[in-house]
């Protein structure tokens, strides 16, 4: 085996379970999720020359993800469901057991939360990157950032507890 | 760090590690118990993100690539069988048309690189156009009169003797094509030449003027010089 070959093997069973989660939870399908990492993975491969500091290879697959999942929506075509079938998509969705209990409470309402609040709030607490690395990797100040982050979580909390008197909203300057 | 300063730090980021953040909660009890709160509510954050994989993921990923790179071996295994079998083909395909051209417009071809010869006038000895002739392995039974030049040349790959003679201050062209005999005797007109071609011993006569009128005697004296055969031919 080479050598590019075995740190390929290590990346790929070291991080896929991450990769895969933050597919998830950023295109919100399980089937989706998964050729999202697995095409993540068959592009790293061809680039994994690029990849100069092995600390650094998670940042670098979660860039290459979000391009992935971006091209995807750009070449898939608007497609139009009858109202009746999403309800029982989400019904489905929310029958799972990753669904019951609190913290499928939470998943339910990361689900609900707009892409715009999801994503650095993912970027955060799965990617554990910083508010700056967050924002070189969306194009937007890492204030733009801390609002976002601040507000996903009010938003959750919102969502959680039904009042959204209970938790206390400070803006951020 | 004032409490509102606090708090929105707490709100967009629980784990900071910031000095100041965490000075603040030391020393404010009610921003320490709101820090208590958001830590709790990001580990539950945290576990409720942490949905499993599917069983097989890492290993249906190296599949998938093992699968894609064994195509690409395929794939430019092939590619190089290809390339292969085209360059050969081409190079049959140019061989081919080496060896399909003709000697007349090989031999038309020859005379305008070399059209200098056909303004020499001064007669060339018998003796260096018999030793032309025997350089490509031709002994000479009689040396026409009347060359001007006389030179051997390669044509494309074949050997030749090439002479010009002058008859009445009008050159006449004759390439004799030492190593390939033409199947039959015929004129032709190519490029605003007149031309006979003669197969004569064991090679080609090739006979080029402006005008032709001449081609019966030139042929005469070439076949009376030359013989039906005259050695072998050498390189």
């Amino acid at each position: 085996m080479s050598s590019k070959q075995r740190q390929f093997d290590a990346l790929v069973r070291s991080l896929s379970g991450d990769l895969f989660r933050y597919a998830y939870w950023l295109c919100g399908d399980e089937a989706l999720a998964h050729d999202l990492v697995q095409e993540t993975f068959l592009r790293a491969w061809r680039a994994l020359d690029d990849l100069r500091e092995i600390a650094a290879a998670k940042a670098w697959l979660i860039t290459i993800l979000r391009r992935e999942h971006a091209r995807l929506y750009e070449r898939k075509m608007p497609q139009f469901a009858d109202v009746d079938e999403i309800e029982i998509a989400e019904e489905r969705g929310t029958q799972l057991p990753e669904f019951t209990g609190e913290e499928g409470l939470i998943r339910n309402a990361m689900l609900r939360l707009e892409p715009k609040y999801r994503e650095p709030l993912l970027m955060q607490v799965l990617g554990g990157f910083s508010c700056e690395e967050i924002a070189r990797e969306l194009g937007i100040t890492p204030a733009a950032v801390m609002t976002q982050v601040f507000r996903a979580r009010q938003k959750l909390k919102v969502m959680l507890t039904g009042d959204d008197k209970g938790s206390q909203v400070h803006e951020l300057s | 760090m004032n409490c509102l300063e606090f708090r929105r730090q707490l709100g967009a980021d629980p784990q900071s590690a910031k000095a100041d953040f965490l000075r603040h909660r030391q020393e404010c009890a009610g921003c320490a118990e709101a820090h208590a709160r958001a830590t709790g509510f990001e580990t539950t954050l945290r576990r409720a993100f942490e949905i499993p994989a599917p069983a097989q993921l890492a290993e249906s990923i190296l599949f998938a690539q093992a699968k894609r790179e064994q195509r690409q071996r395929q794939l430019y295994r092939r590619s190089a069988v290809l390339a292969l079998a085209a360059s050969i083909v081409l190079a049959f395909g140019i061989g081919m048309r080496v060896r399909a051209e003709p000697l007349t417009s090989m031999a038309v071809d020859h005379l305008r690189e070399e059209a200098a010869t056909l303004t020499l006038t001064k007669p060339v000895a018998a003796q260096s156009v018999r030793e032309a002739f025997a350089t490509r392995g031709i002994t000479l039974v009689d040396v026409p009169e009347g060359v001007s030049f006389v030179g051997c040349c390669p044509m494309g790959h074949h050997l030749t003797v090439h002479l010009v003679m002058r008859d009445n201050n009008q050159p006449i062209t004759v390439i004799y094509v030492i190593d390939q005999r033409d199947e039959a005797r015929a004129d032709f007109q190519r490029e605003g030449w007149r031309g006979r071609s003669v197969p004569l011993g064991s090679g080609t006569l090739i006979l080029l003027a402006q005008d032709g009128t001449r081609f019966d005697e030139v042929e005469k004296t070439w076949r009376a010089a030359i013989g039906p055969a005259s050695g072998s031919a050498r390189s």
